[in-house]
């Protein structure tokens, strides 16, 4: 009998949770939180804030996890957008509101499908790929607000162009990288 | 910043408005809306699914940071301790009943049925003035449900949904006609609570008045007025 993938196990002890399983909680926990205090630092970079941030992700997971589907997302994917949710969360609600409020968003067209879940190794190089298609200050700019939290402005500080170049770079890098990542 | 920016590339625009979503590049209101309008339609759910899963290729570079040993108990407490709460207080929490509350007032009756349900009061209280609030504001993810029962004099509020800031806190006012604003204190996001009525805000108490929570420095608004943003108001109705 083959044993189980990890991802299987940390999908395992999602679904236990959500039976209110307080030992697979601990047992989540122990697989799983050095990995989300590791998001939670990166983004909010205080500790003390990352501390408080974890154990409010953690009640999350525990309140939540009927929510989590399997073949949507795999499920550490899911849980680090829980941790890192949370901290843009955190972030967002200290920055000002702009007048953005009437951006048209309509259904897409019929692209191509995104496919179900895959594991994390299997698309790693894979948008290293298309990341390496953009210019190399954009590519950054992405991983930027992925890891860092950044925002547009803090990315059009960091690499010192307006804030409108910023939104154009990056809705333009993001259009090209989701055709070479469905090609 | 106007619907011009994505227009010129229709599909290209709505797909890259996702991507800024999940990458968290959206302002907060803006986020909300589109958060909505995601959690509506299977087809924007994939588009957010699939920008997901491909990012989280990017997981890797999260480096793995040990968390302190002393916050696994805290949060078992935090999390077990509302888990264990006896079953008429799961109505009162309900999220999907309290956020009906908000969406209008047809579930505000509904809510005085549930409300007096589990509420042990006198029978004379039946002719008490009731009278509920939703607060909230266009741009906030602060949403507060608020409950006056004129038997006991008190303002149950109830938080939907937002989350505490560190270093700051929200405080509640009642706003009467042109008079200023009058705290009523600091009230917490993670718990209900209850508040009295001040005799100042008690004269004027009634339909119309006005209940407001804006973000202020720890321990509320120095100088005794509003400082902050306001995240959230609503008029006082009856039920």
């Amino acid at each position: 009998m083959s044993m189980q993938s990890p991802s299987q196990d940390i999908a395992d002890l999602i679904a236990r949770c959500a039976l209110r399983d307080r030992a697979a909680f601990r047992s989540l926990y122990e697989r799983t939180s050095a990995k989300l205090f590791g998001v939670t630092l990166r983004i909010l970079r205080d500790r003390s804030e990352a501390e408080e941030a974890i154990q409010e992700v953690y009640v999350k997971i525990w309140q939540r996890a009927d929510r989590y589907v399997a073949g949507g997302t795999s499920p550490i994917s899911w849980l680090v957008a829980v941790a890192r949710n949370h901290s843009l969360d955190i972030l967002r609600a200290r920055r000002p509101v702009s007048d953005d409020i009437d951006v048209a968003l309509e259904i897409p067209d019929a692209g191509p499908t995104p496919e179900r879940a895959t594991e994390d190794s299997q698309e790693r190089s894979r948008i290293d790929t298309c990341l390496a298609t953009l210019e190399p200050d954009r590519a950054e700019a992405v991983r930027g607000a992925y890891l860092d939290g950044y925002s547009y402005d803090e990315l059009a500080q960091r690499f010192e162009v307006p804030l409108n170049t910023m939104r154009t770079w990056l809705r333009r890098s993001l259009i090209k990288l989701r055709e070479c990542l469905t090609a | 910043m106007t619907s011009s920016d994505h227009s010129d590339d229709p599909s290209g625009g709505q797909n890259a408005l996702v991507a800024e979503y999940v990458l968290g590049l959206l302002d907060s209101a803006e986020h909300q809306r589109v958060g909505r309008l995601i959690e509506a339609d299977p087809a924007l759910r994939a588009e957010r699914d699939f920008w997901v899963n491909r990012f989280a290729a990017l997981n890797t570079q999260f480096e793995e940071v040990a968390v302190p040993g002393h916050l696994l108990a805290r949060i078992e407490a935090r999390a077990f301790g509302d888990a264990a709460k006896p079953a008429p207080a799961r109505l009162w929490d309900s999220l999907m009943l309290w956020r009906s509350v908000a969406a209008g007032a047809l579930a505000v009756a509904v809510v005085a049925v549930g409300f007096s349900a589990f509420q042990p009061t006198p029978t004379s209280s039946a002719l008490a003035v009731q009278l509920v609030a939703a607060l909230e504001q266009e741009g906030s993810d602060v949403k507060f449900v608020a409950l006056y029962d004129g038997a006991t004099g008190m303002v149950r509020l109830t938080a939907l949904s937002g989350e505490a800031i560190p270093d700051r806190d929200f405080e509640l006012w009642a706003i009467q006609g042109d008079n200023k604003p009058v705290s009523m204190g600091v009230i917490p996001v993670n718990a209900r609570s209850a508040i009295g009525l001040s005799p100042e805000i008690a004269a004027g108490w009634g339909e119309g008045s006005i209940l407001a929570i804006t973000l202020e420095p720890k321990g509320g608004a120095p100088d005794g007025d509003p400082t902050g943003p306001v995240v959230a108001k609503g008029a006082v109705t009856p039920i």
